[in-house]
């Protein structure tokens, strides 16, 4: 069955097969009811008039999409605000492990309200029983959004999560088995996908780079080893829950900073939390390069290490015979390689609603249709990554078997798929 | 020399190898010896780049055996020598990449330890040896509650169906933790045997089991599936689509059933 996305601006519709509609409905309380008892009924989607679904302008208390976030820190702040700004959500919930933190989003929330019903929690799975919330948004450290993805799936919720979406290989996986076990909507999060490299999407959608054979991206710096020494825990801050699956370490702020610098003074820089700017922008880097070159519904097959001279880039091939470069030389970034001349034209698949993709994830969650960076792409994406990160970090060529999700021939390479959680955390 | 090659012979000046590798660059030797002697203070603080000739010597060393197994015998030697947490956990980082069933012994000595345990698994959980999970088994009875949930975690990520019956015992724990691990682990598993131990706990499991257990069902469905066992596969969600279950389970049931059908 084939579903139209609508293009904003552009009165025109895209049909996207792949854009399908999930199974379970439900959507919000007031409707829980009726579709819990009609939840074994896989037909039943097509039967739920969209205006019964919130989507008919005016949105009603009881049609609303009652929201939580959990990791609300720098990012998870301004998904909350993008959120909360929206008719169509009710927020009740809000998550993190600083005190400070979760209670001033939580004022916040009540503020815009004007009442008290937002509750604050330390720990996600409180939040994630609650029968009352039908989405969540997760903005925690990397490391954390394995954990919390799959949890939500297995309570019933759809989830917007933050990029990148996975911390290893071996959770893309089990994050897409997830959403799509339980017919959740789960939205990645970068939103400059779609947003910040439309000149080169529409050129090569439009047909004018002709052929496309490849892609560069330059993008890091790789993510390091933390061994930075301990300091006082902060009051109010539950450090062994930030941490969470990592292995244990001292608090030191530099460590769990939420600060976008990558440059040893923030999680985002070391390997236990993050890609470093591997992943923390090759989410977006990659994403919108494999985006352009339309091959987000594939995973590499193999990626070839360079070592010219001292030198080191690297090259992921695509079934297709597509190449993804990472840092070659003498190209820029976001610089494709056709045969220039001028080929079919396709549309560009768009977010679906209003309110770019906090809108789309929204809009889907209504419609059970899948987002724009539904988390089957964002895994994609979060997966090159990965694999470069392999690769460099082997300094060999590596070939990855999509089906098995396993690296051809090289064990070791194999042991780098996952690393083991720390008690209790599993997946 | 490429570098490559220069640091791939330095491996050769393990304690064990000096004397049959007299022509290796005694400059990126020394590098390796600094940084194993750097090893046996480094602290938390202490700068990482010191440590990098080994990260390096790792590198090289694939491929050949012999240098590989004298530079995991060094990790493993240090290890045992009485190191600080940071040094333990730097080289249970490395033996994640070159352990082999030689670092298995000095790994679980370290599995009981709640200081330790967690970084042991970090190495253990990724060795291939079959030794590696027997040192994992034979921990998980004598270890603490509170180590319990990885010691079993990392069993069900490596599919070791031995200890499906110890793991099976702990469906019933009273701590939470522990009770919902096993479940994870049997539906990663994912046999017949698996399968039969959570449709028995599911008939009287607890309602704070309820979700676990049957996310563990439908996960061990999916792998019996993908093995070709459909007949097994069905039953379980036969058993997971009545109205006793969550709404998004009885979809999921509903889901891995037409998903079955749809299955030579």
């Amino acid at each position: 069955m084939s579903l139209s996305t609508r293009i904003p601006g552009k009165g025109r519709h895209v049909t996207n097969d792949k854009n399908k509609p999930t199974k379970d409905p439900s959507v919000s309380p007031g409707r829980r009811a009726f579709l819990q008892a009609a939840a074994a009924s896989v037909a039943l989607p097509y039967l739920v008039p969209a205006s019964a679904m919130g989507n008919a302008g005016t949105t009603a208390p009881s049609n609303r999409i009652v929201m939580a976030g959990i990791g609300l820190g720098n990012m998870g702040g301004g998904d909350l605000e993008s959120f909360l700004g929206r008719g169509d959500v009710q927020y009740v919930a809000v998550c993190d492990v600083k005190r400070d933190v979760r209670e001033g989003r939580m004022n916040r929330v009540n503020e815009k309200y004007g009442n008290k019903d937002c509750k604050a929690y330390n720990d996600f799975r409180e939040v994630l029983a609650r029968a009352d919330i039908d989405a969540v948004h997760c903005a925690t450290p990397d490391h954390w959004h394995a954990i919390v993805v799959i949890e939500a799936c297995r309570h019933g919720k759809d989830i917007y999560c933050q990029k990148p979406e996975t911390k290893t290989l071996r959770e893309g996986k089990l994050m897409i088995d997830a959403a799509r076990r339980y017919s959740r909507v789960v939205s990645g999060g970068s939103q400059r996908v779609l947003e910040d490299y439309r000149k080169i999407v529409d050129a090569c959608w439009g047909g004018s780079k002709g052929q496309v054979k490849s892609i560069n991206v330059n993008v890091g710096p790789f993510p390091t080893d933390c061994n930075k020494a301990g300091e006082p825990i902060p009051d109010g801050f539950d450090w062994n829950m930030w941490l969470g699956p990592a292995p244990w370490a001292p608090y030191h702020p530099h460590r769990c900073s939420g600060s976008y610098n990558i440059d040893g003074t923030s999680w985002r820089s070391f390997k236990d939390y993050s890609g470093g700017g591997m992943t923390d922008w090759g989410a977006h880097h990659f994403g919108g390069a494999t985006f352009a070159i339309d091959v987000r519904e594939l995973e590499p097959e193999e990626v070839i290490f360079h070592n010219e001279n001292g030198r080191k880039f690297a090259t992921c091939r695509f079934p297709n015979g597509k190449l993804l470069h990472h840092n070659y030389p003498n190209r820029g970034n976001l610089d494709v390689e056709g045969t220039n001349e001028q080929g079919p034209s396709k549309a560009v698949p768009s977010y679906s609603g209003t309110g770019g993709i906090y809108g789309d994830f929204i809009d889907c969650v209504k419609t059970r249709r899948r987002p724009f960076r539904d988390i089957e792409f964002a895994v994609h994406t979060a997966n090159v990554c990965h694999l470069f990160l392999a690769a460099y970090e082997l300094e060999r060529s590596l070939k990855w078997d999509t089906t098995k999700q396993q690296f051809v021939g090289d064990d070791e390479a194999n042991r780098l798929v996952d690393v083991a959680r720390r008690e209790p955390w599993v997946i | 020399m490429t570098s490559k090659e220069t640091t791939k012979m330095t491996l050769a000046f393990g304690a064990a190898a000096v004397a049959a590798t007299g022509t290796v660059a005694q400059t990126d030797s020394a590098a390796v010896n600094d940084a194993f002697n750097t090893l046996k203070t480094y602290d938390w603080g202490a700068d990482r780049n010191a440590l990098n000739p080994i990260d390096q010597a790792i590198i090289a060393s694939h491929g050949d055996p012999a240098a590989r197994k004298v530079l995991e015998k060094r990790l493993v030697d240090a290890l045992a020598g009485g190191l600080s947490r940071s040094a333990q956990d730097y080289v249970c980082r490395k033996l994640r990449i070159v352990g082999t069933a030689q670092s298995v012994r000095a790994l679980a000595a370290l599995l009981p330890a709640e200081e330790t345990s967690h970084i042991a698994r970090y190495a253990l959980e990724r060795i291939p040896d079959e030794k590696a999970a027997e040192a994992l088994r034979e921990a998980l009875p004598k270890v603490g509650n509170k180590l319990k949930p990885g010691m079993i975690g990392s069993l069900g990520v490596r599919r070791d169906t031995k200890s499906i019956g110890v793991i099976a015992k702990s469906l019933g724990d009273s701590d939470l933790s522990i009770a919902r691990a096993a479940a994870q682990a049997l539906g990663l598993i994912g046999t017949p045997a698996a399968a039969q131990e959570l449709s028995r706990f599911a008939k009287a499991a607890p309602a704070s089991m309820k979700i676990p257990v049957a996310d563990a069902r439908l996960v061990c469905a999916e792998q019996l599936l993908a093995d070709g066992k459909k007949a097994e596969a069905v039953a379980l969600y036969e058993e997971l689509k009545g109205d006793d279950q969550p709404a998004q389970v009885k979809v999921a049931a509903m889901r891995g059933l037409l998903t079955a059908a749809t299955k030579k």
